[in-house]
């Protein structure tokens, strides 16, 4: 899927924006594989460029969350007390609120575009990551060679890099991939409804709710743009339910 | 009873939260507030007049108490889209909205619960491989995907279903108490009115349901599995209880204790998730009013809207955990 | 139906239970994980089963009886009073017998309750399921309080209405055998019943179990890992270790020395203070695993009397069903 993201706009054979209304809504054939949708743009080339649009958006808002959640759940784990049981109740509260509406909030206070409905996901997205970061952190320094690290003086840098972030590694890799999936969901849900990327733009989501006035003519308008999603957001469960069963937390996903 | 008050705690806590970032959202995000509240259209002038009347010259705690109090008594302000008042806007949509999510919910639940119990009963058989990686690919369905393909088959291509609305073009006078039309058409005996209301809302709440549904089996099968490994199963077994007991009567209600947890929390989700299927299906509700006032900039609509759904959702998980307490006092607070 | 069968048999033959060469494997991998374990217990008999953790116990027990998912009788016979019951559909054929002929308490009582069924309830299923006597009726309820009564639960009319947690390990255990013995099996297995329990509540827990042998001709297969405990207590003991049968012996024998030296190892390990318990248990559950068959003694490489013979021949197997029997290979070739 990465690969496809990096080579989609290299193989596609046509200009993803390129309008053409002599071919509107051709049905796929040999010149147009997946078919041209209302403006006569040709799918597969806006498919192959919406993966990594679609993809790059995953990347980024798992990215952010993962950095800031992280940093925030270690920190919250080494101050403890009461500042510890603040962030961490705030952070139940926020993980449990329908993420969808609450980035379509933040998406409408920002403004239609990709960059908000991005930003919007990562505000709804980091307490995943600062509670399970969190866990973990609490739980390595519980163990006993953290205690003789103690004696021995070790910094709380060094006991983030060496002890905290080698531990974590695992669990969080599985979490990743996990959300992956969730979060691509939610970055298309936000495009079709208007919120996330603007419609000319080859986001997959975008791309449906485009193709949406013709499904009755041109069912691969709608069909395949859904289809990638399904796929690849298939594919990052799988890989993720294999890695978890693994080694076998009991992690969260959101949807 | 230490529980209970904790948990009341615990969810004024998140109405707390629930308001604080709702005032982030109308009042901090959006840059000038003032020129959010005025629409896109609105001069300088009428932007001065509503800085000025919406308070934003006091200090930010300020605004935030006079923020609060008067969401607490119910004021949302005024949608300038509608020209109504926010909490009457959302009033009239919330009903029709619940609606479809409760029945989405009763296909999770039937759905999940048969499933996963029988897949967990025959752990490693192909029918539980099977269930398995349905849900795994299930849990990456697009919704409003789903819906356009359920609509466009099922309902415009095989027209087993309506394709769109709330109810039949027959039944525009209906009107009702309460707005929620499944209940005043039984309250006034029209069968007739449930029946279709039913037919409109099927597809839309199917599609809304299957990828909870497949979050809803892969839960309660895990849930299940561990339960079957327990030793009272043994004991069960060496009583000489039939499967069918041990299924029903023992493993069921264990099992299903920390689904219940997951299947409130999906009530929430599945209400914020109609955005994406009311708009396909032509259905008033609260999601097609927010993608609406969205895509009209109407940002205290919107706001309004995270607030309901918000305040539903945290109503919905203390209920639950309340009714487990109820059920079985020291299962749940271990839980 | 079994109980024909044990009428016309049982004046020939008192054993309730006979195994003959019968081995466990798991049924996912065919994994061998129990070789060739001959055994015969008579009606009434105290029957200890003894070894370490991982040894095989639980496994085979629960395998006989039907309560293990994961594993099958792979090869050999079991007869129940008389009546074969280990060819084609053996587990089916012991469920039958679960609940009234046979009682079986499993070893964790913390999770053998139910959570969420009232501890009355509980009893009543068992006395529906086992005698056949309606959950609702007075007789039931009157049955349910006698019983935890008598294993010493007090006040046992706000006991029924109770769910497990609101008891202490100790009581949930004796809740358990409460449960099984209202049924009136005519053989009770116990596994580990009393691991978790302090030293008091052990011995009226197992005086509980012997008196009910004595009054009612039950017979009683005690599963522990602790070889004095058994010793005290049951007439006869058999040891395993390694999936292996090494031992049947009379419990009075076991002092005197003649016994199968891992018999003597498991014995020494507990009175004796000068002797650590991690030198005896630090071996792990490996010489489990499929292959290892009969060639060779699982127990050679702890043994101090350990010859050639110990890892090259196959052991002895009991395939006489006699009362006593020893597998160790030195002492066999000294013999002979
Ligand atoms: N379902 C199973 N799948 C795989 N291995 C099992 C299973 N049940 C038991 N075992 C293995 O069988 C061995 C014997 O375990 P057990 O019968 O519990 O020993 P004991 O009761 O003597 O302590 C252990 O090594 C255990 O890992
Ligand atoms: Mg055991």
């Amino acid at each position: 899927m990465l690969l496809l993201a990096l080579i989609g706009p290299y193989i596609a054979p046509f200009d993803p924006l390129a309008i053409d209304f002599r071919n509107r809504l051709v049905e796929p054939s040999w010149t147009h594989l997946l078919g041209t949708d209302g403006s006569g743009r040709d799918v597969l080339s806006r498919i192959l460029y919406g993966a990594k649009l679609t993809i790059l958006s995953t990347v980024t808002v798992i990215a952010t969350v993962l950095f800031f959640g992280c940093i925030l759940g270690i920190f919250s784990a080494f101050v403890g007390g009461t500042i510890d049981n603040f962030l961490m109740r705030i952070a139940d509260v926020w993980l449990g609120f329908p993420p969808l509406i609450l980035a379509l909030g933040f998406a409408a206070a920002l403004g239609s575009s990709l960059e908000a409905a991005i930003l919007a996901l990562i505000f709804s997205w980091w307490p995943t990551y600062a509670r399970l970061s969190r866990m973990i952190t609490v739980d390595i320094l519980s163990k006993k060679f953290v205690a003789s690290a103690n004696a021995l003086g070790v910094s709380t840098a060094r006991k983030v890099t060496h002890y905290v972030l080698p531990n974590a590694f695992d669990i969080l890799i599985i979490q990743v991939t996990l959300d992956i999936s969730a979060v691509m969901l939610a970055i298309s849900g936000l495009s079709f409804i208007g919120v996330g990327a603007q419609i000319p733009q080859p986001e997959w989501g975008a791309m449906i709710a485009d193709g949406r006035s013709f499904t009755s003519k041109g069912w691969w308008v709608v069909t395949f743009p859904g289809l990638m999603i399904f796929i690849t957001a298939m594919s990052f469960n799988i890989i993720g339910d294999m890695l978890r069963r693994e080694l076998d937390p009991t992690l969260v996903t959101r949807h | 009873m230490r529980y209970v008050l904790e948990r009341i705690a615990f969810s004024l806590f998140a109405l707390f939260i629930l308001i604080f970032i709702t005032f982030l959202l109308s009042h901090v995000v959006p840059g000038d507030p003032a020129i959010a509240a005025a629409g896109p259209n609105a001069g300088a002038e009428k932007i001065q007049l509503i800085r000025e009347r919406m308070g934003l010259d006091q200090p930010f705690h300020v605004q935030f108490l006079t923020y609060g109090s008067k969401v607490l008594a119910g004021d949302f302000g005024t949608s300038w889209f509608t020209h109504q008042p926010i909490a009457d806007d959302i009033m009239r949509e919330l009903p029709p909205s619940l609606e479809l999510v409760v029945l989405a919910m009763l296909i999770n639940l039937v759905i999940s619960f048969p499933v996963g119990l029988i897949a967990a009963r025959y752990h490693g058989s192909s029918f539980d491989n099977g269930v398995r990686v349905v849900a795994i690919a299930g849990a990456g369905l697009p919704i409003f995907w789903t819906a356009i393909l359920l609509q466009q088959k099922v309902a415009a291509d095989w027209q087993l279903f309506p394709v769109a609305g709330r109810l039949s073009f027959a039944y525009r006078d209906f009107e009702g108490a309460t707005g929620f039309y499944l209940f005043d058409s039984l309250a006034q005996a029209r069968l007739d009115v449930f029946l279709d209301l039913i037919m409109h809302m099927f597809l839309p709440a199917l599609a809304l349901s299957l990828l909870f549904t497949a979050v809803g089996v892969r839960i309660t099968r895990t849930s299940m599995i561990s339960e079957f490994r327990k030793d009272y199963v043994v004991m069960a077994r060496a009583k000489g209880a039939s499967e069918a007991r041990i299924m029903f009567r023992h493993v069921f209600r264990n099992g299903a204790t920390p689904s219940l947890t997951v299947f409130g929390m999906q009530f929430g989700w599945m209400l914020g998730a109609t955005v994406l299927v009311e708009e396909i299906f032509g259905r008033p509700g609260i999601g097609r009013y927010a993608v609406k006032a969205v895509t009209q900039s109407d940002i205290h609509a919107v706001v309004g809207v995270v607030l309901v759904v918000g305040l539903v959702f945290v109503i919905s998980n203390m209920a639950i955990d309340l009714i487990l307490f109820a059920i079985n006092p020291r299962k749940a607070r271990e839980d | 139906m079994p109980g024909a069968a044990s009428a016309t048999n049982a004046s020939r033959d008192d054993a309730v239970l006979k195994l003959e060469n019968v081995s466990i494997a798991l049924s996912a991998t065919r994994t061998t994980m129990v070789h060739s374990v001959s055994l015969s217990i008579d009606r009434g008999e105290i029957f200890g089963l003894a070894g370490e953790s991982g040894s095989g116990k639980t496994l085979l027990m629960r395998t006989l009886f039907g309560l293990h998912d994961d594993a099958i009788i792979e090869s050999g016979r079991m007869t129940f009073k008389g009546a074969e019951i280990s060819s084609s559909g053996h587990r089916k054929r012991v469920r039958k017998l679960l609940g009234h002929e046979i009682g079986f308490v499993p070893q964790d009582p913390f999770s053998s309750l139910n959570p969420t069924m009232r501890i009355g309830k509980q009893i009543r299923e068992a006395l529906y399921l086992g005698k056949g006597i309606s959950p609702k009726s007075g007789e039931a309820g009157k049955i349910a309080l006698d019983l935890l009564d008598e294993v010493g639960i007090s006040e046992p009319e706000l006991a029924v209405d109770q769910f497990p947690d609101q008891f202490s390990g100790g009581m949930r255990q004796r809740i358990v055998i409460a449960i099984a013995l209202s049924q009136e099996p005519s053989i009770l297995v116990a596994d580990e019943p009393t691991t978790a329990l302090d030293a008091f509540t052990q011995r009226r827990i197992i005086n509980l179990i012997i008196e009910r042998s004595r009054t009612r001709n039950l017979t009683v297969i005690l599963i522990s890992h602790n070889l004095e405990l058994l010793r005290q207590n049951v007439d006869r003991i058999a040891v395993m270790y390694g999936g292996q049968l090494f031992n049947i012996l009379d419990s009075g024998e076991i002092s005197e020395g003649a016994a199968h030296p891992y018999t003597v190892a498991l014995f020494n390990c507990i009175p004796r203070k000068d002797m650590t318990l991690g030198d005896i248990r630090s071996i792990p559950g490996e010489p489990l695993s499929a292959g290892y068959g009969l060639t060779g003694c699982a127990f050679s490489k702890r043994c101090g009397l350990r010859q050639d013979v110990c890892d090259s021949s196959l052991i002895p197997v009991n395939s006489a069903l006699a009362r006593s029997f020893d597998a160790c290979l030195v002492k066999a070739g000294r013999q002979a």
